[in-house]
Parts: C-alpha cells; sequence; structure tokens
C-alpha cells in the first residue's frame, strides 16, 4: 500500500509544470502526464476507460453490417450491432490557439507551452483508448490541420504539428473555426486549447457552429497565475502582446479593479460556453496538468 | 552679440530637449509585455501628475543649466551706474602720469605711481575718477567711475614709454577731454615736470575746462645725464656732440659700435658739452648701423646711446646724350645732378653718333637733352630701351617747332597751339604736387616760360605740369616696362628761365632719383614718428623693431603701411627690392633733466585757477552718465557649474531606486 502511495506520489509530481518543463520531448510530456492521471484514475472505478462493451441495439437499415454481432444472429436469428462506449466519441480534434498571447506566462512554462502539454496528454489520451486523433493549430488564420486518425504512427505527427506550434500574431475566432467547421463532418470530441481574450459575442459566433453540428466542445481557457492576480508593486507599462498597444497602469488598478474584470471575464465565458452547450475549464499554467486531464475525463464521462 | 540674434535663439530651442526627455519619462520607464491590454485601464493620467512632481526639480535644473548655457555664450553684460549717481557727482578728477623717458629715472616712476595713489586715495568718495597716461600722446588707462579699486589696479598697468612729452601738447588733449566729463575737473598731473617739455607759449598750458590743477612732482633733486647730441660725418672721420647735463662731475667711456661691433672706445675725464672726433671707419657697402654708446652711471640710462645710418652706395652713373657737349644744357644738367647729396650720381656724357648705341642697356635711365635733334637711329634705340624697362627724361629742343611729330614719344603738334610771342612770359598753372617726383619740389610758379611746344596729350599721358594757359609743360608717358619724362621746353634760355631757377636743381634730382628708384627717404628718426613703406619705396613689405619683433602681421605686409617707431634703435625694412636700415632715437628733449621751477608751477596753477569758473562749467556739461558694462559670463558659468552639480546629484537620486527596481 505505501509503495503503491510512494509511486502515485512520484507520478503526480511529474504532473507538475516546473518538472515537465524540464522534460524536452512532448511524447515523453505527454506520456508521463497520461501515465500519472491513470495511476490516480484507478482509485476511482467509475472511470472505466476501454473499448468496453456498452449495448445492443436493433440493426436498422443502413447501419454498417460489419458491427451487425452474428454470434447472436445465430442464436436468435435477430440482427442486433453491437455497440461499445468507445462509439460515442470516436474522435478527439485539438484546437490550439497560437497567439501572441499565449506566448505570455513562466517561468516555469508561458501559456502556449502548458497549452502544448495539454494538447499533447490529451491527444496521448485519446490516442491509448484507440480514438481518432487530430489537430489544428491556429491564431487569426489556420497555420497547421491534421486530421482526425486512429491509425498507429499518426499520433506521433499530431504531437510534432502541436510541438512545432509558435506564438505569432492576434487572434481571430471566426476564420480559423469556419475552415474547421468544413472541414470535420463526424460528430466528436472538440477540444480548443486558448486564452480567449476576445468578445464572448465574437468567441459564441465561432464556436456555436460546431455545437449545432453535434461536436462536444470543451474550452480550455489557459491563464497565468500573473494574469489571474497580477503583482505590481510601481506603475507599469503594460505592452499587449498582439497588438503591441501600450498601456500604463497603477499597481492600485492591478490589484483591486483587474481581478474583478478577469473573473468578470470567466464567467462570461463560462456563460457562453453553457449556453450552447459547450464545457469550460479553466487551467492556471502553475497548477499540475492532471487537474485539467480529470476535467476533461469528466466531461467525458458526462457525455456518456 | 545680441539674444535676439537668430543663433541665440536657436540654441534657446534646446530647452525643449529636457520638456520632451521629461515627457518620454513619464510614459513611464517600466515596460513590460502582458498578455492582453483588453482588461486592462488606463491610468495615465495619474502618473503624468506623479512623475510631473516627482521630476520637477530636475526638469527645472535641466532647463536653467541650458539657459545658463545660452546666457554665458550670449556674454551678457549688467549696465550699472559708475559707481555715483550723476545727480551726486561732486565732479571729475583726472590722474595723469608722465610716462615720457625721462620718467626712466632709477625710482622716479614708483614715486609716480606712489603718488598717483595717494591722488586716488584722496579724492572724495562722490567724485568721478579717470587715470591717464601722457607721453607723445594722451592715453586712458582707466575707464571714468567712482570704483577707485579699478583705478588703483589701472596704474599697475602703466609703464615708461621712450617717447617725449609736451606739456602743451598734453594740456590740449586734456582740455578735449574734459569737455565730455562733469565739472568740475580736477588735473592731477604726476610728472617729472621737465623745463624741456613746457610749449613755446605760457597759455598753451591753460586750459579752460579745468578750473584746478594739482602738480605732483617727482624725481627732485639735481640729476646728471650724459647724452649724444648729434653725429656728423665729415671728410676724416666722425663728429660725435656730447652734452653733460648737471653739474656733477662723472666719468664715462664713449664707445663707437658698427654695425654690431665695438671699433673704437674713448675715456671722458670732463663734464660738459664737447665734440669727439673719431677717425672714419670702414664702411660696408649699403646701409651702416652705426650706435654710440656711452657707458656710465648716469641718472637717465634711456638716452646713452644714439643710433646713426650711414649709406655708403657707389654713385648711379647717368648718361647725358647730347649733339653739343658744351652746350648750356649738358652744363645745367651736369651741375644739377653731381649736386645731389652723397655724389650720388656721376654724369657720363654721350654725344650722339659718336657712342655705340648698345652701352645704353647698362643704365637704368638716360637725360636727352634735346629729343627734337634725334635722328632715327638713336629714336629707335631710345625707344628700346624705354620698352626694356630704361626710363628717359627729355627735353624738347629748338628743332621741335620744326618737326611734325617729336621722335621717341610719337606727339604731334597741337592745331590749336598759337606761339607765344617773345615779349610775353606765362607762368606754370598747374602742378601735380601728389606725384612723388614733385613732392618735393617748391618754386614752379616762378619759372617764366616764353615759347614752349605745345603738343596733342596722347592716351596714358599724364600730365604733371601745365603751364597757365593750360598747355602740358611736364608729361609722363609710360612705354613698355620702361617711362619717359617729357619736359616740352628747352635747356635754352631764351625759350624759358627754368634752368637758372633753384626748383630746377631740385627737379633733376627728384627725378633722378624717381627715375632711378633711389627715393631718398629719411633714416633718422625720432621716437614717435611715424614711417610710412611708401617712403621706402614700396607699398608692402616687412618691418623688424630693435628687438627683433616682427611689426606686421602676415596681412599688413601686403598692405600699405604707417609704421609708429616707438623703440629707439634700428628698426630694419624688407621690401621687394630691398633693405633698408632706420635709426630710431629719443628726442633730445627729454635728456635735459632739469625741472620747471616751482614759480613757473605756481603761475601754472594759478593760472588755471583763475579760469572763469562759468566757463569752466559751462565748457564741461554734465553728461548723461554712461551705465558701466559688466559682464555676467563668468557668474552664469559658476552658477552653471553648480546648476550641473546638482543635477548630477538629483538625477542619481532618482536613478538609483529604478536601478533597484530593474535589478
Amino acid at each position: 500500500m505505501s509503495a503503491l502511495q510512494t509511486n502515485r506520489s512520484t507520478a503526480r509530481d511529474l504532473l507538475h509544470p516546473k518538472v515537465l518543463a524540464g522534460l524536452k520531448n512532448l511524447d515523453l510530456v505527454a506520456r508521463s502526464v497520461v501515465e500519472g492521471v491513470m495511476i490516480g484514475l484507478h482509485r476511482s472505478p467509475a472511470f472505466g476507460f476501454s473499448q468496453e462493451f456498452a449495448e445492443y441495439r436493433a440493426y436498422n437499415e443502413g447501419d454498417d453490417p460489419r458491427f451487425i454481432d452474428w454470434n447472436v444472429f445465430a442464436r436468435t436469428e435477430r440482427m442486433y450491432i453491437k455497440r461499445f462506449l468507445g462509439d460515442t466519441n470516436s474522435h478527439l480534434m485539438i484546437l490550439l490557439d497560437t497567439s501572441a498571447s499565449m506566448g505570455f506566462g513562466g517561468p516555469p512554462v508561458s501559456k502556449l507551452r502548458y497549452g502544448k502539454f495539454l494538447a499533447a496528454s490529451l491527444a496521448f489520451l485519446a490516442a491509448r483508448q484507440h480514438d481518432a486523433v487530430g489537430c489544428m493549430i491556429f491564431d487569426e488564420e489556420v497555420r497547421d490541420y491534421r486530421p482526425p486518425s486512429s491509425r498507429a504512427g499518426k499520433l506521433q505527427g499530431v504531437l510534432h504539428c502541436i510541438d512545432g506550434a509558435e506564438a505569432t500574431t492576434g487572434t481571430k475566432f471566426d476564420k480559423p473555426f469556419q475552415k474547421f467547421s468544413e472541414q470535420i463532418s463526424r460528430r466528436g470530441l472538440v477540444a480548443v486549447i486558448s486564452d480567449f481574450y476576445c468578445d464572448t459575442e465574437t468567441l459564441l459566433a465561432s464556436v456555436s457552429p460546431l455545437a449545432w453540428q453535434g461536436q462536444d466542445v470543451v474550452l480550455f481557457q489557459v491563464l497565468d497565475q500573473q494574469e489571474l492576480d497580477p503583482e505590481f508593486d510601481s506603475n507599469v507599462l503594460l505592452e499587449d502582446l498582439e497588438t503591441g498597444e501600450a498601456i500604463e497602469v497603477a499597481p492600485q488598478f492591478m490589484r483591486e479593479a483587474y481581478p474583478q474584470r478577469i473573473r468578470d471575464h470567466i464567467d462570461a465565458l463560462q456563460k457562453a460556453a453553457m449556453s450552447i452547450g459547450a464545457d469550460h475549464v479553466l487551467v492556471n499554467t502553475s497548477d499540475s496538468l492532471d487537474q485539467a486531464l480529470r476535467n476533461y475525463l469528466l466531461f467525458r464521462q458526462r457525455r456518456k | 552679440m545680441a539674444l535676439l540674434a537668430p543663433l541665440f535663439l536657436l540654441g534657446a530651442l534646446a530647452i525643449g530637449l529636457p520638456f520632451w526627455l521629461h515627457r518620454l519619462k513619464t510614459q513611464s520607464s517600466v515596460r513590460q509585455p502582458f498578455s492582453s491590454a483588453m482588461l486592462l485601464e488606463s491610468s495615465e493620467q495619474q502618473v503624468h501628475l506623479q512623475k510631473k512632481l516627482k521630476y520637477f526639480v530636475l526638469l527645472a535644473l535641466r532647463v536653467a543649466l541650458l539657459v545658463l548655457l545660452v546666457l554665458a555664450f550670449a556674454k551678457p553684460v549688467f549696465y550699472h551706474s559708475p559707481g555715483v549717481l550723476a545727480g551726486e557727482v561732486s565732479g571729475t578728477h583726472l590722474i595723469l602720469v608722465d610716462t615720457s623717458v625721462s620718467m626712466s629715472r632709477a625710482g622716479v616712476f614708483s614715486q609716480a605711481i606712489g603718488a598717483a595713489r595717494r591722488a586716488i586715495d584722496a579724492v572724495p568718495n562722490d567724485a568721478l575718477l579717470q587715470v591717464l597716461s601722457a607721453d607723445g600722446s594722451l592715453h586712458l588707462a582707466s575707464d571714468l567711475s567712482g570704483e577707485k579699486q579699478a583705478h588703483r589696479a589701472a596704474l599697475s598697468t602703466l609703464s615708461v614709454s621712450a617717447l617725449h612729452l609736451d606739456l602743451g601738447d598734453m594740456m590740449k588733449s586734456v582740455d578735449r577731454l574734459a569737455e565730455s566729463l562733469p565739472a568740475p575737473v580736477t588735473l592731477h598731473v604726476i610728472s617729472d615736470f621737465q623745463a624741456s617739455a613746457m610749449p613755446v607759449r605760457f597759455s598753451d598750458l591753460v586750459s579752460s575746462r579745468i578750473p584746478e590743477l594739482i602738480p605732483y612732482v617727482v624725481g627732485t633733486g639735481t640729476p646728471f645725464n650724459w647724452s649724444v647730441e648729434y653725429v656728423r660725418e665729415t671728410a676724416t672721420g666722425l663728429d660725435v656732440a656730447l652734452s653733460g647735463y648737471g653739474d656733477r662731475e662723472r666719468v664715462a667711456d664713449v664707445e663707437l659700435v658698427l654695425n654690431g661691433a665695438v671699433i673704437e672706445s674713448r675715456g671722458l675725464s670732463v663734464t660738459g658739452p664737447q665734440v669727439i672726433q673719431f677717425a672714419k671707419p670702414e664702411y660696408a657697402e649699403g646701409d651702416n648701423q652705426l650706435a654710440i654708446r656711452i657707458i656710465t652711471d648716469d641718472d637717465l640710462q634711456a638716452d646713452n646711446e644714439r643710433f646713426h645710418i650711414i649709406e655708403k652706395t657707389p654713385p648711379i652713373e647717368v648718361p647725358l646724350i647730347t649733339y653739343a657737349s658744351e652746350g648750356l644744357p649738358v652744363t645745367y644738367l651736369s651741375a644739377a645732378l653731381e649736386s645731389a647729396s652723397g655724389d650720388a650720381f656721376v654724369v657720363q656724357t654721350l654725344v650722339a653718333g659718336q657712342f655705340d648705341l648698345r652701352v645704353l642697356s647698362r643704365y637704368t635711365w638716360a637725360v636727352v637733352d634735346d629729343i627734337s635733334s634725334v635722328d632715327a637711329e638713336l629714336s629707335a634705340a631710345l625707344i628700346d630701351f624705354l620698352q626694356g624697362g630704361g626710363s628717359v627724361l627729355a627735353f624738347a629742343g629748338q628743332r621741335a617747332f620744326e618737326l611734325e611729330t617729336l621722335p621717341v614719344s610719337g606727339h604731334r603738334h597741337s592745331p590749336t597751339n598759337v606761339d607765344i610771342d617773345g615779349n610775353q612770359f606765362l607762368s606754370v598753372g598747374q602742378v601735380d604736387s601728389g606725384h612723388p617726383l614733385l613732392s618735393q619740389t617748391e618754386g614752379w610758379h616762378n619759372v617764366n616760360v616764353s615759347r614752349s611746344m605745345p603738343v596733342e596729350v596722347l592716351d596714358g599721358d599724364k600730365v604733371l605740369i601745365r603751364l597757365e594757359n593750360n598747355e602740358p609743360f611736364l608729361i609722363e608717358r609710360r612705354f613698355g616696362e620702361g617711362r619717359l619724362l617729357l619736359v616740352l621746353g628747352g635747356l635754352n634760355n631764351r625759350w624759358n628761365d627754368f634752368p637758372v631757377h633753384p626748383v630746377f636743381v631740385s627737379f633733376i634730382i627728384e627725378t633722378a632719383r624717381y627715375l632711378s628708384g633711389t627715393h631718398d627717404i629719411s633714416k633718422m628718426h625720432t621716437a614717435g614718428d611715424t614711417l610710412s613703406l611708401a617712403q621706402v619705396g614700396s607699398v608692402s613689405g616687412q618691418v623688424v623693431d630693435p628687438d627683433g619683433n616682427r611689426v606686421l602681421s602676415l596681412a599688413d605686409t601686403t598692405r600699405e603701411q604707417q609704421i609708429k617707431l616707438n623703440k629707439p634703435g634700428f628698426y630694419t625694412v624688407y621690401t621687394t627690392e630691398k633693405e633698408v636700415s632706420i635709426a630710431v632715437n629719443i628726442d633730445a628733449l627729454e635728456s635735459d633733466l632739469q625741472t620747471i621751477s616751482q614759480e613757473v608751477l605756481d603761475r601754472w596753477q594759478d593760472a588755471t585757477a583763475g579760469q572763469d569758473p562759468a566757463v569752466a562749467v559751462a565748457g564741461s556739461r554734465v553728461p548723461d552718465q554712461e551705465p558701466v558694462p559688466t559682464e555676467l559670463w563668468h557668474w552664469l558659468l559658476l552658477l552653471l557649474a553648480l546648476v550641473i552639480i546638482g543635477e548630477s546629484v538629483l538625477g542619481n537620486t532618482y536613478l538609483n531606486p529604478r536601478r533597484a527596481e530593474q535589478g
């Protein structure tokens, strides 16, 4: 028992951003995270996560005959379709925002780096359960796109795509999301990793079509501790990483007014997500990754 | 330069620099990247207020620094009243110190300065003061003001010169100066009051604008002084006249120095005027610098040396071209030329047709007693001679009337000519006295002309003398590099009486010097004289004073200059053509150290005090006192240094926390 606890605590320590920042290989990061999360999951049997049998459903015209359970047909001469748990959300699309604002944060890791860890972990987690995994790197445009695939070796391509992302310019959700909705046809899980520094109405306009397509959308809002609770002792000239606009702010404003504004923004985003049936997960880059993955799995479980 | 000058206005624009810098500073020095400014709100107003308040003193110091820098370059002056206000002036006191040669006697000048200092101290505080010095002229040593300290300082700038003081000239200058000074003007004269400084007329000592004279006599006692009165060249040697002023017996040695080397020394045992004869030394060719030096311990050392120039040049041969070697013209011309001092010229009579024309090239100039008799061959030779740079003095002889055109010169008879009857005489009407040839000649108007040779004046002719009927009598015409002087009259007594007048001799000698380039200059001067380089025969050159210093700057050497000869000794004038030595001696009047008697001095004072005060006051109106300018730039620089220190300290104070924050 004590050996198991030690093993768990070591695995959890590995999930901390400080530790992950030292790992150069994103694959290794993802593997470490997922293994750590999986160890934690064994404590809760409710979170079964494999190709498990879910139900039998009568065959309807149009169903793929490959999924007919012929054994049942032999016994009952009725055709039933065998369904598995994984069949409900059979692919995961990760949309990673690489706008300049994502480059903010640290040490030890910037928001983008943390987002990469998160994206890689999600991809690894999904691949582990044989889900098709794809990704899209975007800022104002779609910078890279990997369609979802469950084929062996595709995960490395996805991880490579995520690893190569660099914080560049501004953020615009409408154009990349429109392109994404045109590309994707199957229903699945869409994880959007961004800091969501945008107008909630604009975001809703971009994300709503995905929800209407039947995609299960989860919004991972990645924020740095300095954004959530900034600490400035003196007047400071803050320069917007995306627009270059410089605004001089007083420490008093940053202590009192700004935290309230960011909270209001997060709440507004949360409400907007709820309004379209999406989920919103706030991720603090100073927290360990397992919390984010745990939220994801809970969300997935709820979708079953 | 005025402060409104464009350059300073431009400099004043630099004041905007600290404002601009501080404006940037208020933007905040700490610039940090932030993910998004979407949720931020600018608090710039508050920050500006804080920054401005924080750096206001620094900004003010920086602006002050630039303003002071601009002002320091502008050299502003502060005008203030000169010590006492115009309405409170009780009068003017002029402190005049004699700086003539005689004041160089041992201890006399320091006595004079001490007396002047005491005179300044004794002047009432509500009076204006001015320190003057006088030698050959009057000099202002200080500005008119009531600040005694400045006047005391001005005394230290005075020194004894080598010039002679004439008390009459001094009083004239002081009288003119007093015209513009607040009355009443009191003149304090500190001098040794030499008797030789007295003017010819006693009235010249009295100024109508000076109601009070206070003399301070220095150098009293019974002085003794040796001096050299003159040096005269005789046929056998040199006569040197010595004077011994005073009744004391003083032995002395006399040295004869030629071109820097002592060639003879002789002892003196008898005091008093005497003439010493020296054997004729061996002179070098050119200017010989001769100095007579008295070695003694008399009271005035400055006049113990006299400088003299002895010029030794070979006589210049002058060819006299004639057809009649025994005629009157030859006699007149030869006599005139050979009368020049120092045997400067020797006449060579050349009878036309009997000499080789090529010999003309050996001479610088020639005389033709009758140009109308010149044949074609000689005419061509003379023209060649003129074209080649030679000069010719020619007279129109008797045959001139028989010719339509004069040989050599090419002048034609004037068609408007009316021959003068032999019974009528014309005088000289106009003489170009500005011409160097005629500036030294006098008596032209005594010349009577009964017959002249009227000619048409050609282009390029310069008519130097015209008769009273306006006909030319003397023409100068340039021929190539040479020049022709044509006298339109013969040397025959039937035409005019020119050769028998004294002006003929001076004209011939001046012409000889003019055409041969040996223009006579005075090589003996008294200290204070002015030497014009034009007198040396050149408009430009360099002058080296007795101390070996160049008198003229490089730029001045190309211009005509008047050189003030203020130092006793030998000046050397270098021109493009020659080197000339000039001897300058102290005025002999300074050697006599006998002072004005007390009686004369009292009379002078009485005569001055006896002036009608109304006249004196009316003559010297109270002028609007011009404010005295005081330069402020050195105070501005001091203030600037303080501001720089303050700015550095304050700026460093502001900088430290920022470094700490950045660290």
